[in-house]
């Protein structure tokens, strides 16, 4: 049943790379290519992508099913070790183990990365082992096939022609291209072999596709490498924060507004933005969700926003040591109430803001107030710490402390990734391919016309049987057509051998 | 167009069940038939019966026809007005997954001639509209992050087609696996159901992996991150990559039969769940 060009022999993953073929005269000597040709084997194996498939598809499950850590918890010690005890309530004596094999942690953890990097270059080796054999089912093909071709062709069929052979041959052509088939011809005084295709190029497709995915991973490296993120950049109303990573700018928030609908889901989030370089105003813009603001490839976009609270610190002296709105961006691990600092360098000072409990009587922080905690910034010892009413200077730590007013906080994702491009690019690579094999199938048919002493013709169709999906149909079409084509025979012999190669 | 739309999705759910109904009465008849005349030996002769059961097939396509049309209408009406395609909380994609099933079966019935594969499809369907009377129908106004009209579109359209193409592989699938060695005559052969299947698949792969790169797109937009590995985006890239699995086995190692038809049957669990799976994880993508 193969035919030359027939592509199983490298599925079956019998083509080696020459290095592993190249054996016995080679420098590193038999073993060694053997064990090259081993790994090479073991990574040819369709069915480690299934192992591997599979083995997501498992890690996944768990990774829903159970709690992940967030990244910023794992990378604090003691967070990591609060969040386990939090966790042992639910999972009780299982939480150790489970946290020792990385079940809390399963997108971001090393085993992970390990399976799909197994995956990756298991789609690699697949890959470069079927670029041959699919290279010689397009390129170039045999159009003169034998007698035994076409007895043996899983699908045949056979026709008398009551016409010369040219007539016959022409005929046979023009119906094939009918049905949109590229034909190609061989011929001499006693017969004229026919090869006709369609969608030669589909196979390529699955290159496409298989290249796309290693290209997305690249992308993925590239955007790791090159990129830079802040998940929580958090700047209240009226002020201005560097960014820093590296960069030299700062980004200012002139107004953030929250708009509902009358029925209670959130319309809109937006804040006002004024990004600085150096010091100088270079970008002013509006960032919402669905469509940030963008500078220099870096990218601004909306993501959470809360409570600030205005605070003004003046020395014994009257002069203003800080003046400025406190994002209260981050929650008190006891009671869960909004938080937020800011320094006093020259004091030595860091002063905590801390605000009421949302929706409640909140026994320390009763509403309308803000509590200021001031610690040393050497050893972190508490200073003082008190509660302020809005309005109203307070002497804490010796100086005077004001909450003037509540006010607002944006928290923006800033982004830098100059990995997406070549993800969007690999994107549209794996739906063009994609597209190509499936939606445009290969398809290859074979004539052959003879010449019989009587004068008349003898045509030949034979296709070969596709691992993947029967040809009944496509085979069926195409040889009415040439019958009709043929008009004045009758029908002709035809058979479409049994199913044999599953 | 509220109570439209309402009525045209009563309108569908009854056709679509009346469908169901008479496709049973074909399918199953024609089972009883050839069990009543392999029993009296042939004696027993019923031909009034034949015409009747396949008027009622008939019926049936045209039932079905009708309850795609009135789905049809009623998400067009929802959507008109909503002013924004009915794509945004668990009843509208309900409906719409419901849809997609349905065109692609009528389009697979029309391909292969096949009423069997309504034994299967329809009960999926007809099961999503019923699921879809028990969540609130209530057009809720779009939160910040679906305000995107083209992306909401094109990436929950494409996601239908998907689903709905699944759908078929499945129900092919379940009827495979029921067909042993082609000795139910009332079933389609199983070569015929294998391929079908296997049809389904090759429309549906190129549009999942359609789907999860415009939701990677319209992620990066919207949250300035193309993968968080949030749940449902986790769960739909393990589907696609399930159906990846059944089209390697079958190409490069021939598999077909039992293992691969179980392979369909995961991979549509796999679609339910990276469906509904938003319901019971939350993550960022749980809206509705």
């Amino acid at each position: 049943m193969e035919t030359p060009g027939s592509f199983s022999a490298a599925d079956r993953g019998n083509v080696l790379p020459t290095v592993a073929s190249g054996g016995a005269g080679a420098r590193g000597g038999i073993w060694e290519f053997e064990i090259v040709g081993r790994i090479w084997r073991f990574f040819t194996s369709v069915r480690l992508a299934l192992v591997l498939i599979l083995i997501l598809t498992a890690a996944v499950l768990v990774g829903t099913l159970l709690d992940q850590i967030p990244p910023s918890v794992l990378s604090d010690p003691s967070a990591h070790a609060q969040w386990l005890e939090r966790a042992k309530t639910k999972y009780g004596f299982w939480t150790d183990v489970l946290d020792f094999s990385g079940m809390f942690n399963v997108f971001h953890g090393l085993w992970f990365r390990v399976i799909i990097g197994l995956l990756t270059v298991n789609i690699i080796v697949c890959t470069l082992n079927r670029w041959k054999g699919i290279w010689a089912t397009v390129f170039p093909p045999r159009v003169r096939m034998s007698d035994t071709f076409f007895q043996h062709a899983r699908y045949n069929a056979t026709f008398a022609a009551p016409m010369t052979l040219p007539v016959a041959a022409e005929r046979v052509k023009r119906s094939l291209r009918r049905s949109r088939y590229r034909v190609r011809t061989e011929g001499n005084d006693d017969s004229v072999a026919i090869y006709a295709d369609r969608n030669r190029f589909s196979r390529f497709g699955t290159f496409l596709a298989h290249l796309s995915i290693v290209m997305i991973l690249a992308g993925t490296v590239v955007g790791g490498m090159w990129g830079f993120s802040d998940s929580e950049f958090v700047v209240a109303e009226g002020a201005t924060r560097a960014l820093g990573l590296g960069t030299n700018i700062s980004v200012g928030l002139e107004h953030f507004t929250d708009e509902y609908y009358l029925e209670g889901p959130p319309k809109d989030f937006r804040s006002e933005i004024v990004i600085y370089e150096g010091g100088k105003e270079v970008k002013r813009g509006t960032t919402r969700v669905n469509s940030p603001v963008k500078y220099k490839g870096i990218r601004f976009h909306q993501s959470f926003f809360g409570q600030a609270a205005v605070m003004e610190v003046k020395d014994a002296a009257g002069t203003e040591l800080f003046s400025a709105a406190v994002p209260l961006a981050w929650e008190t691990r006891e009671g869960s109430r909004p938080i937020g600092s800011f320094d006093l360098p020259d004091q030595g000072l860091t002063a905590y803001v801390i605000g009421p409990r949302s929706g409640e009587n909140d026994p320390l922080v009763p509403a309308g107030e803000m509590r200021v905690e001031v610690y040393r910034r050497d050893g972190g010892a508490l200073v003082t710490a008190d509660n302020l009413s809005q309005g109203t200077a307070k002497q804490v730590a010796e100086l005077d402390f004001t909450f003037a007013r509540e006010s607002r906080f944006t928290g923006l994702r800033v982004v830098k990734d100059p990995g997406t491009n070549i993800i969007w690019v690999a994107s549209a690579l794996m739906v063009i391919g994609l597209v190509m094999l499936f939606y445009f199938p290969h398809r290859r048919l074979w004539a052959l016309c003879k010449r019989r002493p009587d004068g008349s013709a003898e045509v030949r169709l034979g296709m070969t049987a596709q691992r993947d999906m029967s040809l009944e149909s496509e085979f069926g079409r195409l040889r009415q057509r040439v019958a009709s084509a043929l008009r004045g025979t009758k029908g002709g012999r035809t058979s479409a051998q049994g199913d044999d190669d599953v | 167009m509220y109570e439209l739309s309402q009525y045209a999705f009563v309108a569908a759910f009854a056709a679509l069940a009346a469908a169901l109904l008479l496709y049973l009465v074909n399918v199953l008849g024609a089972r009883g038939l050839q069990v009543l005349s392999v029993s009296g030996g042939g004696s027993v002769s019923m031909p009034a019966f034949g015409p009747i059961l396949d008027t009622a097939g008939r019926y049936g396509t045209i039932l079905t026809v009708n309850a795609f049309a009135f789905l049809t209408a009623s998400l067009v009406f929802r959507a008109i007005a909503a002013g924004h395609g009915p794509f945004s909380n668990m009843y509208e994609f309900s409906l719409a997954f419901s849809w997609g099933a349905l065109g692609l079966f009528l389009y697979f019935q029309a391909q292969y001639k096949l009423r069997t594969l309504a034994l299967m499809v329809l009960p999926v369907a007809l099961g999503l509209l019923a699921y879809a009377t028990t969540v609130p129908s209530d057009i809720t106004p779009l939160v910040p992050a679906l305000q995107n009209d083209l992306l909401l579109t094109v990436h929950v359209a494409v996601a239908i087609i998907a689903y709905g193409a699944f759908a078929i592989a499945f129900g092919a699938a379940v009827l495979f696996l029921i067909q042993r060695r082609d000795s139910i005559r009332w079933l389609p052969k199983k070569v015929l159901l294998d391929e079908i299947g296997y049809k389904a698949v090759m429309v549906g792969f190129p549009m999942m992996a359609l789907v999860i790169i415009l939701g990677a797109l319209w992620a990066d937009i919207a949250w300035g991150t193309y993968w968080s590995w949030d749940p449902k985006e986790t769960a739909s890239l393990v589907t696609w990559l399930l159906y990846g699995a059944y089209l390697h086995a079958r190409v490069l190692r021939g598999w077909r039969g039992e293992r691969s038809a179980a392979l369909l049957i995961l991979g549509f669990g796999a679609t339910l769940f990276t469906y509904y799976g938003n319901l019971f994880f939350g993550g960022l993508h749980s809206y509705g």
